[in-house]
């Protein structure tokens, strides 16, 4: 490699080339293959098959997915979750499920899932998937998981409904692992026969002095005996005892959220000890009171992409949905706003984006929003 | 797909931003494209809870009438921007033997010093001296590559730089000094450039010096993302096209000659010029047939070393910077005077014997919530000692090395683990992921001297007919270097 003209200006010249030169006869080929050596802990696609279907409730089942190459799946924190990726009725789709298994489990992944009323990917899943069937996946994404730098080792789990696929992998690594940390769940369900794990969970709480599980139910038959109605103040306090500062992580379906938050701030639990699942979108687009008004919800405008054509679609459908309604794909994982990685750029027009999109400065300043938390008010132009 | 274009980018990093916005403005038709859905690169920024953190950006050098603002205004970027002036350089501490704050003043240092360690003004006087006339030279020498003539003529008549300009920093501060402190202090930009002193060129030291100093230290509103966002606006406003979540796989070449590139998913663009903002190591042994590639160019990448990456605890803290006990943005923390200590940690899991905690509400960016704060926590390390960890095991060393991290930032800031809102660790596997730099390198290659510009003529040469490399593998690192390099350079690919 030639010195630059000015190089021979310098005292210690000689030094410098001389050093060189060595560098180049004993040199070494760099590794070049950065995305291979990525893939080991975030590879790009999981190639997955359903080893075993298990029923938990007569609504919920737990798909145990297996790597396709027989390899051992990465490494996970408990709480995070994978997006599995799929084609129904002709759309190309995503969902994010937390995987319910032990992180110290790497031969399989379990994804618990639910039915819901109207729930395309959850009914379908439900519906379809047999053992020996295919699946897709990202890899291991997301914040809710357990940080030492900060969480301590006394904590709290309220749980809703399927919400308590996150914590059943918490209570698991610290059974496996043995780890010196105390966790109470208090886990809220609609009837008794709908509480997941419940089990395991009892059998756990049996055993395990660090684990601590109490069932609520909110529309108790006459044979249920322990604690009902929801997670209040006075509920969770009555159960876990006071928070004092514990680490709370809350999980459950949207419209749980702002109740909880409610009932924590009630009980003078600092909102920076509560980690919250990001979970879909609390509320219809417009139902939120921040929905611009006069503008109607249902109506249609049309959204363009960017050199690619246009389509017709309801306002109070997110973008991302419409998008993927049309044919369109984009990258997309939490789909609650959260992980940006359907970020879009709205170049013409006007969205409404929900408060659960963790936009930044200038995302607002220059116009890009999440695509799943977004929904046009304008004939809206888009860029992705 | 082919579209003609005349220039293509790959990557949308401070050097492809930039070269990109001037290409364009100059009238030629650009595709710029980018593996992520955002640009900026390393510029950019994430957002937890209440809190948005700035990835990479510590201090904007060369503002004020620096290098940096000319560039930026000339891309019609400074008028989307508010920068934000900073009163310190820096804070420097080693706990039980000194804490100290430099003014940004090149008298301001002098007079802190003086408080400090009595009895040295006159030899940081004539250090600084020193310091701005190496500075100011390499800024302007190396912005002005094509100019040899004139270039050497005034470097005959520069005896000090051409006397000092290659000696380690450690060399010429133990000329000037005899206090251990004095020159731990003015040493503390080294971790800007990735070299401790020994190793650290005096000429980048100075330079950097130079450029807090003399165009003094800036934040930005909205961070870094928002000048990525902002250059991204400038091209786009010339009519450039930026195709997002585009991964180029290969770069095309016909008879030796570059013709276009093709992307993983298949699709082809045309054009007679690329310009890579990827990694040097990639753009010349992934994206390349084997056969196009010089062998010098293979020599000479084997002769460089990875650079430097480093492990990096993002905070979101539940009180002011006030409350917390950080008066100065920017804090550089050592457990001892050693310099053996610090350089053994960058190969090493080892609890970190060396910090640089940036708080971003100093002077607020901001990023934080009212009565909150934002702070990051640096530590410079090599990519390969994360490579030993497996897989499972990763975890649990990233949070345990950052615990060691926030030990040292609580000499400053006791109790802020009890205020802590936020918190995200990222390792040199974090920035190799993010980035595609091998060894997650963040400055390129190892900055030594004999990765100086003076000694690699050729990385800006287009060692492949049509290639050429604008990224902190080919220039210095750091965003002063990397845009106003990316920008000069391309001005002259104008009159190709």
């Amino acid at each position: 490699m030639p010195a630059h003209p000015l190089a021979r200006f310098f005292d210690h010249v000689d030094d410098v080339t001389a050093e060189i030169a060595r560098r180049e006869a004993g040199g070494v080929a760099h590794p070049a293959a950065v995305d291979d050596e990525i893939a080991v802990c975030h590879p790009k696609q999981l190639d997955l098959v359903v080893a075993e279907v298990i029923t938990e409730t007569a609504t919920t089942k737990t798909f145990r997915l297996r790597r396709a190459t027989g390899e051992l799946l990465p490494p996970f924190q408990a709480g995070q979750y994978i997006s599995l990726r799929l084609q129904i009725d002709g759309v190309r789709t995503s969902r994010a499920f937390s995987v319910s298994s032990s992180p110290t489990e790497r031969r399989h992944y379990d994804l618990t899932v639910r039915r819901v009323p109207g729930g395309c990917v959850s009914n379908h899943l439900l519906d379809t998937i047999t053992p020996g069937d295919r699946l897709v996946s990202s890899g291991p994404i997301g914040t809710f998981h357990y940080n030492p730098l900060f969480h301590g080792e006394d904590l709290v789990f309220l749980a809703g409904g399927s919400g308590v696929t996150p914590a059943m992998s918490m209570i698991r690594e610290v059974v496996n692992r043995g780890l010196p940390r105390t966790l109470h769940l208090v886990y809220g369900s609609r009837r008794a026969d709908d509480i997941i794990f419940r089990a395991e969970l009892d059998q756990i709480a049996r055993g395990c002095p660090e684990i601590t599980v109490d069932h609520v139910i909110s529309e108790p038959d006459a044979d249920w005996s322990g604690p009902t109605g929801f997670l209040s103040a006075a509920v969770v306090e009555r159960l876990a005892g006071p928070l004092r500062g514990r680490m709370t992580y809350v999980c459950g379906p949207p419209a749980m959220y702002a109740y909880q938050l409610r009932q924590l701030d009630r009980m003078g639990h600092p909102r920076r000890r509560v980690r919250l699942e990001a979970n879909g979108i609390a509320l219809p687009a417009g139902e939120d009171h921040d929905w611009p008004a006069d503008v109607d919800p249902t109506a249609e405008v049309t959204v363009a992409v960017r050199g690619r054509g246009a389509f017709r679609t309801p306002r109070n459908r997110a973008l991302l949905d419409a998008l993927e309604d049309n044919g369109f794909q984009l990258e997309a994982s939490c789909r609650s706003g959260e992980c940006s990685m359907c970020r879009v750029r709205v170049v013409r027009g006007s969205v409404f984006t929900a408060a659960e999109a963790r936009l930044r400065t200038s995302d607002r300043d220059f116009g890009f929003t999440h695509s799943c938390a977004a929904y046009p008010v304008t004939d809206v132009e888009v860029d992705f | 797909m082919s579209d003609d274009y005349d220039a293509i980018v790959i990557g949308a990093g401070n050097a492809g931003l930039s070269s990109a916005a001037t290409l364009q403005r100059g009238g030629r038709r650009t595709l710029l494209l980018e593996r992520h859905n955002i640009p900026g690169g390393a510029a950019t920024s994430f957002v937890r809870g209440r809190f948005e953190f700035e990835v990479s950006l510590h201090q904007l050098g060369g503002m004020g009438n620096g290098p940096l603002r000319q560039v930026l205004d000339q891309l019609d970027v400074t008028r989307r921007l508010k920068f934000l002036e900073e009163r310190d350089l820096y804070r420097t501490v080693v706990p039980g033997v000194l804490d100290i704050t430099l003014p940004a003043d090149w008298q301001g240092v002098a007079d802190a010093i003086e408080d400090s360690f009595p009895g040295n003004r006159a030899r940081v006087e004539s250090f600084l001296e020193l310091c701005q006339e190496v500075g100011s030279w390499q800024l302007v020498a190396r912005a002005s590559l094509h100019q040899p003539q004139e270039q050497a003529a005034w470097l005959r008549g520069l005896p000090r730089v051409r006397r000092n300009g290659l000696r380690p920093a450690k060399e010429v501060l133990d000329e000037y000094f005899d206090d251990d402190r004095i020159k731990h202090v003015l040493a503390s930009y080294w971790s800007y450039n990735g070299q401790p002193p020994s190793t650290l060129p005096f000429m980048d030291l100075a330079r950097i010096l130079t450029l807090y100093l003399e165009y003094k230290p800036y934040h930005l509103r909205g961070g870094s993302q928002a000048m990525s966002s902002a250059m991204l606006d400038s091209f786009l406003e010339a009519g450039g096209d930026v195709r997002f979540d585009s991964n180029v796989a290969e770069i095309r070449t016909r008879q030796g000659t570059v013709v276009g590139v093709r992307l993983d998913n298949g699709d082809e663009y045309d054009a007679r010029m690329v310009v890579s903002n990827a990694s040097a190591v990639t753009t010349y042994t992934r994206m390349l047939d084997p056969t196009v590639v010089p062998d010098s160019v293979l020599r000479d990448l084997r002769s460089r070393k990875l650079g430097i990456s480093g492990t990096i605890t993002y905070l979101g803290l539940d009180a002011t910077a006030r409350e917390l006990g950080f008066t100065a943005g920017t804090n550089m923390i050592t457990s001892e005077l050693a310099e053996n200590t610090v350089r053994d940690s960058m190969h090493s899991l080892d609890p970190t014997p060396y910090v640089v905690a940036s708080c971003y509400d100093v002077d607020p960016i901001g990023f934080a919530p009212p009565r909150a704060s934002h702070v990051a926590i640096f530590s410079v390390q090599y990519g390969r000692v994360w490579d030993t960890l497996a897989p499972e095991d990763y975890a649990r060393a990233k949070y345990a090395y950052a615990q060691s991290q926030l030990d040292l930032v609580e000499v400053i800031s006791p109790g802020l683990r009890d205020v802590i809102e936020e918190a995200e660790v990222a390792t040199p596997h974090t920035l190799r992921r993010y980035l595609g730099h091998p060894g997650g390198a963040i400055y390129g290659f190892d900055q030594d001297i004999t990765d100086s510009w003076l000694f690699r003529d050729a990385d800006l040469k287009p060692n492949v007919p049509g290639l050429f490399l604008l990224s902190a593998w080919t220039t210095a690192g750091g965003y002063n270097p990397t845009i106003v390099t990316a920008a000069r350079f391309s001005q002259r690919l104008l009159q190709l």
